[in-house]
């Protein structure tokens, strides 16, 4: 199991019941938007999200100290 | 130690100026010439507009600070990474395109050389410092995309080099390696 982080118009949002970690990144993408849409990641609530709202989006799974992770987040592809 | 920032823009320019203090030797590596629309964003003053970034960050920091720094302006690029990143205790990549981020990641996983990579979303809202152990460069979602060089950004990108310099001071002191995401909700280091 895995906690899923969301960041979303630059919020950063943890769904706090845990996640299969072997989730496929697509359906990550799909639970996203209906949590969003749903309500229940708090402050990150938005009723007509788009369907597509993450088709960009990057999925990082990460070991932390903490346990697994799995983040959905923007691309990164800036810095200089 | 010696730690080399590959691009001074964005977030290379401040991290610079934010690790001036450190006792470290700077090696500033960036080919790019200092635009007027880079006063905006990046650590620039005007009399720099027209010269190298590397160059000018160099002679900021030397005539404002005192800090002696090393300045290469010039292309990262597959036949001279080893004389740039050559010796490096850590490579900080503030690069803006996953080219050249990629060349970095060869050349340090193969060298076992320490390196933080510091990356910002386009819309300004998302920011990563990352380890290399955990990091995979992203490209554009178009070529050309807009980055953050009308200024709007500048808040958030002083929030993420603050972070990227903080890391890199604990690394200089005891080693120590943590991630962080940046969000306009906080920082989350892991």
């Amino acid at each position: 199991m895995a906690i899923l982080n969301i960041t979303y118009n630059g919020l950063s949002v943890d769904y706090k019941a845990n996640v299969a970690d072997n989730m496929r990144d697509p359906d990550i993408r799909r639970t996203a938007v209906e949590l969003i849409r749903s309500g229940q990641l708090r402050g990150l609530h938005i009723a007509h999200l788009p369907e597509d709202a993450f088709r960009d989006y990057v999925v990082d799974r990460l070991p932390t100290a903490g346990g697994a992770r799995i983040y959905l987040r923007p691309k990164v592809p800036f810095g200089s | 130690m010696r730690v080399v920032i590959c691009g001074v823009g964005a977030l290379g320019s401040a991290v610079a100026m934010a690790c001036r203090n450190l006792d470290v030797s700077l090696r500033l590596v960036d080919f790019d010439r200092v635009e007027s629309k880079n006063l905006r964003s990046q650590a620039f003053v005007k009399q720099s507009v027209g010269k190298n970034k590397a160059q000018a960050l160099k002679m900021q920091l030397q005539n404002f600070y005192g800090v002696k720094v090393e300045a290469k302006g010039v292309r990262l690029a597959a036949g001279n990474v080893a004389e740039l990143l050559g010796g490096a205790g850590l490579v900080l990549d503030c690069f803006d395109n996953a080219a050249s981020r990629q060349l970095i990641c060869d050349y340090v996983r193969e060298h076992a050389t320490p390196c933080l990579h510091g990356a910002l979303s386009a819309d300004g809202t998302y920011g990563m410092v990352r380890w290399d152990v955990a990091f995979t460069p992203d490209a554009e979602d178009a070529p050309g995309q807009p980055t953050c060089e009308n200024g709007d950004h500048l808040p958030f990108i002083g929030i993420v080099s603050s972070v990227l310099a903080r890391t890199v001071s604990e690394f200089v002191q005891d080693g120590a390696q943590l991630n962080a995401m940046v969000s306009l909700s906080g920082v989350q280091r892991s």
